[in-house]
């Protein structure tokens, strides 16, 4: 049995350790928030947070969340996360929404470790969030006006 | 019941003889490696050294013996996501290299893992290296973690140096095998650690 802290919540689930964390949490745990878009770490869709740092869920292994606070879209809360979703829904970033569950995570980190990023910044670490609509031009205005909220 | 147990330990080698002759073979080959890594000259030191650098150039290690980036695969292409150094090796932001990589290789995302997966530090850039140059960075303490030779053979052993002979899928492991490889940094230590020009 492997016990894992989801959302301030705690879990017992009868499951492997090498199983991709984001099939826990969504199969096990319901949470489908988190999406699958490529299950090689290359899309961003299903980053969550380990400890607040991201976390790509679809590479990151159960075994390696264990004793590890989970955090998924469903459960961020804080004024980063309000600042960044607020941005989001002001400028009407979302299209067909499947990747912004990974996009509005990855956002929260990069605003958590700089809260003034510039373009290159916002660059190099949404550099994993890919986004078939091509809503990037609106995400990045959204990281700005949310440093700019946060300042 | 303890009496046949003790019977049974008493027995020990002389009712093995085969068990005998094996320990005898191993105990002779392995003095026969340390006479020869005790008596390395010069010589055998560069003859190692000229299998080791294959090693240290192979995709395994030269990958994150990198200046910014780390290349990826064994064609050696930019690493897909991007992603850089950062302050401390570890990447940026929410690209940072724990946030993908385990402590050990997934075979479901085919992403490899080790400990303490990262680029090198900056001292220890390889890539664009002679053979001779990177010999002559290998074994200065300035730009080697301050390791003596003994050391650096320890530190071949380390779990992130050891992934390079467990890759996982699509990858291919260091040919060298790792026992041969910590042999010849032996020899390459005991003679000297010679380099080429």
């Amino acid at each position: 049995m492997i016990t894992l802290n989801v959302n301030g919540e705690s879990h017992q689930l009868d499951v492997s350790p090498e199983m991709p964390l984001l099939w826990a949490i969504r199969d096990k745990l319901n949470l489908t928030g988190t999406k699958f878009g490529c299950g090689h770490a290359m899309c961003g869709a299903c980053v969550v947070h380990l400890d607040g740092e991201a976390a790509r869920s679809c590479s990151i292994m159960v075994g390696e969340a264990v004793g590890k606070r989970i955090t998924t879209i469903e459960g961020i809360s804080g004024p980063v996360a309000e600042a960044v979703t607020h941005a989001w829904q002001s400028l009407d970033v979302v299209q067909c929404g499947y990747c912004q569950s990974g996009q509005i995570m990855s956002a929260i980190v990069l605003l958590n470790e700089n809260k003034n990023p510039t373009d290159e910044d916002i660059n190099l670490g949404m550099e994993g969030n890919i986004c078939r609509c091509g809503t990037y031009l609106r995400i990045r205005r959204a990281i700005h006006q949310a440093a700019k909220a946060l300042a | 019941m303890a009496n046949r147990n003790l019977y049974r330990t008493n027995q020990g080698l002389r009712a093995r003889p085969g068990v005998l002759i094996v320990l005898l073979i191993l105990l002779g080959t392995r003095s026969a490696v340390w006479g020869q890594t005790q008596s390395a000259g010069a010589g055998d030191s560069l003859a190692a050294w000229g299998k080791i650098v294959t090693v240290l150039q192979h995709p395994r290690c030269l990958n994150c013996h990198q200046l910014n980036s780390p290349l990826q695969g064994d064609s050696r292409r930019m690493h897909i996501p991007h992603v850089v150094r950062g302050a401390d090796s570890h990447g940026v932001g929410p690209m940072r290299c724990g946030n993908c990589h385990n402590d050990s290789n997934n075979l479901t995302s085919r992403t490899p893992g080790a400990p303490e997966w990262s680029l090198a530090p900056v001292s220890m850039l390889w890539q664009g290296l002679s053979s001779g140059d990177l010999c002559r960075m290998l074994k200065d303490p300035a730009r080697n973690g301050k390791r003596s030779p003994e050391a650096l053979v320890e530190h071949m052993s380390s779990p992130l140096v050891l992934w390079g002979w467990n890759p996982g899928p699509g990858l291919e492991p260091v040919p060298i095998p790792h026992a041969e490889f910590i042999n010849l940094m032996k020899v390459w230590a005991a003679g000297g650690t010679a380099c080429p020009k």
